[in-house]
């Protein structure tokens, strides 16, 4: 197969994927109005995060594992590119940007829809790949490493390599980029605003604990796709601090997703932490389970 | 540093995708640095009334000249002659955006062009 066509195929996964990923957010008019409501630096903040973020998914679970940081830095443009491309398409038929809106509120709106594509793109070009398509679109990449890859055996794909034995800080680039996949669906919506105003103290200390257990129980105790490579079962102690910090990690990003969206704007602050604690538990499914997911091969 | 492998499709591809990033970046960076903090700024303009078939239209254009969004706009369009309210019509607008403009219609049983005046007002509006 020519290198053309491995990329088209690389670049039809990259769309897919970042529609599967970002499809609740495109349909979701919240996420509209906050494309005309948030003050343009905070939405350069929302791409320049964004775009580490994209750094770190391509440099830690990418599809290329022995890319150098060039590759990784202009794999992440294409896919930020692509990102906004398809956000642009996807709200022009939808009919949510039109020729007679100021130009803020068109770009507004591309950019907070692009944000989560982008990371879609990226995830779909590594993961949706078939596994015997050779599709590896690795240009000159050796062979060996590449069969082996592709093998679909986790253990022969972890093996040897230096970056694929993936590091602490690695598992936390990725555990973001799931928490914020799965959090941003459910993040701008008026129903995380109403959950925190009226939830007891009590359920959301109970929320928090459903979360840390689900945390664990996703690791550790239910063979869940790579969890044995990346998180083998050792003691209590070890499966309690790696379920705190993976919940600590999911705090940490739907905290920052929900100021993104102005929810702490004028908040008290033990709103702010019941809305935090309410969208942690769908943040925590990112971090454990979509960890898990988003390097699964 | 090895030099990346690519294809021509690729750098193609790259370069567009720059290219859009980079005006993307450049566009809000170029809005913040302009942007200023007036509060909404609420123009309404009313149009020619046209007759319908049960009742009289005006068509009315919201402009927003302030540099933040106002949501929950409520415009109301009185009909009034020699000093007396003949007839009164409402709308809102969910959000108008700084800078943007949104266009509705106010409809009335009477004909528009009996009245001496036709007075359009944005009533009030609140910050999102």
């Amino acid at each position: 197969m020519s290198p053309t066509v491995q990329s088209l195929q690389e670049y039809a996964r990259g769309i897919a994927g970042g529609l599967l990923f970002s499809l609740p957010l495109l349909y979701t008019m919240e996420v509209w109005w906050a494309g005309f409501t948030t003050h343009p630096l905070r939405l350069l903040g929302y791409v320049l995060v964004t775009f580490t973020l994209l750094l770190g998914y391509n440099f830690y679970a990418g599809l290329r594992h022995d890319a150098s940081f060039a590759e990784v830095a202009i794999d992440s443009v294409e896919e930020m590119g692509l990102g906004l491309l398809i956000a642009a398409i996807m709200l022009l038929l939808l009919g949510r940007v039109t020729s007679d809106m100021p130009v803020s509120e068109i770009v507004g709106k591309i950019v907070i829809e692009a944000m989560t594509v982008a990371i879609g793109v990226s995830v779909g070009t590594a993961q949706l790949g078939g596994a015997d398509d050779g599709g590896s679109g690795e240009g000159g990449g050796d062979g060996a490493s590449d069969a082996g890859r592709r093998g679909g055996k986790k253990a022969q794909t972890r093996a040897g390599k230096g970056r694929d034995e993936i590091n602490f800080g690695g598992q936390v680039v990725i555990a973001i980029c799931g928490a914020v996949l799965f959090a941003a669906n459910v993040a701008p919506t008026e129903e995380i605003v109403m959950l925190g105003a009226e939830i007891s103290s009590w359920k959301i200390t109970g929320l928090a604990g459903a979360s840390i257990a689900l945390a664990a129980l996703i690791l550790f105790y239910s063979d869940f796709v790579g969890a044995r490579e990346l998180c083998p079962t050792g003691s209590f102690s070890g499966i309690l601090i790696g379920a705190t910090i993976t919940y600590a990690i999911a705090l940490v990003s739907s905290a920052l997703i929900l100021w993104f969206f102005g929810r702490f704007d004028g908040t008290a602050m033990i709103t702010c932490v019941a809305q935090t604690v309410v969208l942690g538990l769908a943040a925590t499914l990112g971090a454990s389970a979509g960890r898990l997911i988003l390097q699964s091969r | 540093m090895k030099k990346p492998e690519k294809n021509p499709l690729e750098w193609i591809v790259f370069a567009l995708g720059l290219a859009l990033v980079l005006s993307t970046v450049g566009y809000l960076i170029y809005d913040a640095a302009t942007l200023g903090d007036a509060p909404p700024t609420i123009e309404v303009r009313a149009g020619a009334p046209v007759r319908r078939p049960h009742n009289f239209i005006i068509p009315v254009s919201v402009i927003n000249h302030g540099d933040r969004t106002a949501e929950g706009v409520e415009i109301e369009v009185v009909l009034k002659s020699g000093g007396e309210e003949l007839e009164r019509g409402e709308f809102t607008v969910p959000f108008l955006p700084r800078r943007a403009t949104r266009e509705g219609w106010v409809a009335f049983r009477t004909d528009p062009l009996t009245a001496e005046r036709v007075e359009a007002r944005v009533a009030g509006y609140e910050e999102p």
